[in-house]
């Protein structure tokens, strides 16, 4: 269980801001911080890796503390046990993708982890290539691995997936999905793709101006979770034409493009671009085996 | 989509399936849903809940208690109509507030629908959705 109340003041852009977050995370949960950049997310992960010290409050993990200002207690980030993955892949340039991997490992830390996370993210075929000759979906595979090398029990994710397309984010969704029950972590998740927070977290916390604004389950803070339309999806609004009294909106749900008809009072608040939920009662679809 | 504030009146459920009377002022609204009491919490008798449907679910009567299987019925007066080529959008007012139908335009001459003109709404058990 991590226990947090950190106090910080933090300059941006805006001015100065002052964040003042508590929150509990239980033991193998998946939590995602939701909420406009600038809001304090990427901090209280900096604070919580021990990459940026509070100002006042603690940090205890498991029972243990980490962080308390009173007591004077601050563990190194090392002493720590996380695994931070970045936006940007922060890998080695000059070394293989498994000597990045070996780089990491503790010392006297066996070598087999280093081949079953190269199992688990199957990155058996490219071990021997350098970063550079991958993709930005390969890169991150690369990078979650090193982030699992140490065996830490928490994962923190800033982000990792807003480079990458579609397809690759959905692959890379099911590796971090994979490692996080494999290996029992407790993950929590910086995201603003609301499908993908409705996909792999247990909770949201929504954060704005360094306080923590709602938070709840992903399907009761995302709208459609309690309603009885059983039949729901999250998506983007690729088009909207006017077809006589009522509107065509065009829906890209996954890999898949949907059509969707909308009465005027609906498709008035829609631009393309817009995330959207999709939903019916379960009792119009027609199932057909292919 | 068509939106009305009710609160649940009695709730009959069977293999996971539930039928619920939804009371919004005076019309009795039912709904089939793929729920019960043990897996959504809400559906509790007396709980406030909102009631559902998509305007293109909405089918539209004249004359007086016509014999369907439909029997989630509003009567009203329709206040507006939007003739398309192929649909119309006709707004009526009822008690509980307006109703939007989207119909084929055929039928809404074949019916001589217009403003005005005294219809029933009627929409199917299982077009209504339920929301806490």
């Amino acid at each position: 269980m991590i226990v947090l109340n950190l106090h910080k003041t933090l300059q941006s852009a805006q001015g100065t801001m002052s964040l003042q977050l508590e929150m509990t995370v239980q033991k193998g949960q998946f939590v995602t911080l939701f909420g406009e950049s600038g809001a304090g997310k990427t901090s209280t992960l900096r604070m919580l890796s021990g990459l940026m010290d509070p100002d006042k409050g603690y940090i205890t993990v498991n029972g243990t503390t980490w962080f308390d200002k009173d007591r004077k207690i601050n563990l190194r980030p090392r002493q720590r046990h996380i695994g931070y993955v970045f936006q940007d892949y922060a890998l080695f340039p000059n070394m293989t993708v498994r000597q990045n991997l070996e780089f990491a490992l503790d010392k006297n830390q066996p070598r087999t982890i280093v081949d079953d996370l190269i199992g688990t993210v199957e990155l058996r075929e490219l071990q021997h290539r350098k970063p550079d000759t991958l993709s930005g979906g390969q890169k991150q595979r690369v990078a979650l691995a090193r982030a699992l090398v140490r065996q830490p029990e928490i994962l923190l994710l800033d982000e990792p997936l807003s480079a990458l397309d579609s397809a690759m984010r959905q692959k890379l969704q099911q590796y971090i999905l994979e490692v996080h029950r494999k290996y029992e972590l407790t993950t929590i998740l910086i995201s603003h793709d609301v499908g993908e927070i409705l996909k792999l977290s247990d909770r949201v916390y929504e954060i704005q101006h360094g306080r923590i604004l709602r938070q709840g389950s992903p399907e009761t803070l995302f709208g459609l979770g309690q309603s009885s339309a059983k039949f729901r999806f999250t998506g983007e609004v690729t088009g909207i034409r006017k077809a006589g009294v009522v509107y065509i909106v065009t829906i890209r749900i996954g890999n898949d493009l949907v059509k969707v008809i909308a009465d005027p009072s609906e498709a008035e608040f829609l631009q393309t671009g817009d995330k959207v939920a999709v939903a019916s009662k379960a009792f119009n679809p027609v199932i057909r085996k292919i | 989509m068509n939106s009305f504030a009710g609160h649940i009146t009695d709730i009959r459920s069977s293999d996971g399936l539930s039928v619920i009377t939804v009371k919004v002022n005076a019309v009795r609204f039912k709904a089939v849903v793929i729920d019960s009491p043990e897996t959504a919490s809400w559906l509790v008798t007396d709980n406030p809940v909102q009631v559902q449907f998509k305007e293109t679910e909405v089918v539209l009567a004249t004359g007086e208690n016509p014999a369907v299987s439909l029997q989630n019925r509003v009567k009203g007066r329709i206040s507006a109509i939007e003739k398309g080529e192929l649909l119309s959008r006709v707004v009526m007012r009822t008690d509980i507030g307006n109703i939007v139908s989207i119909i084929s335009t055929d039928a809404a001459e074949q019916l001589a629908l217009q403003e005005n003109t005294e219809v029933t709404a009627m929409i199917k058990l299982n077009e209504v959705i339920l929301a806490p």
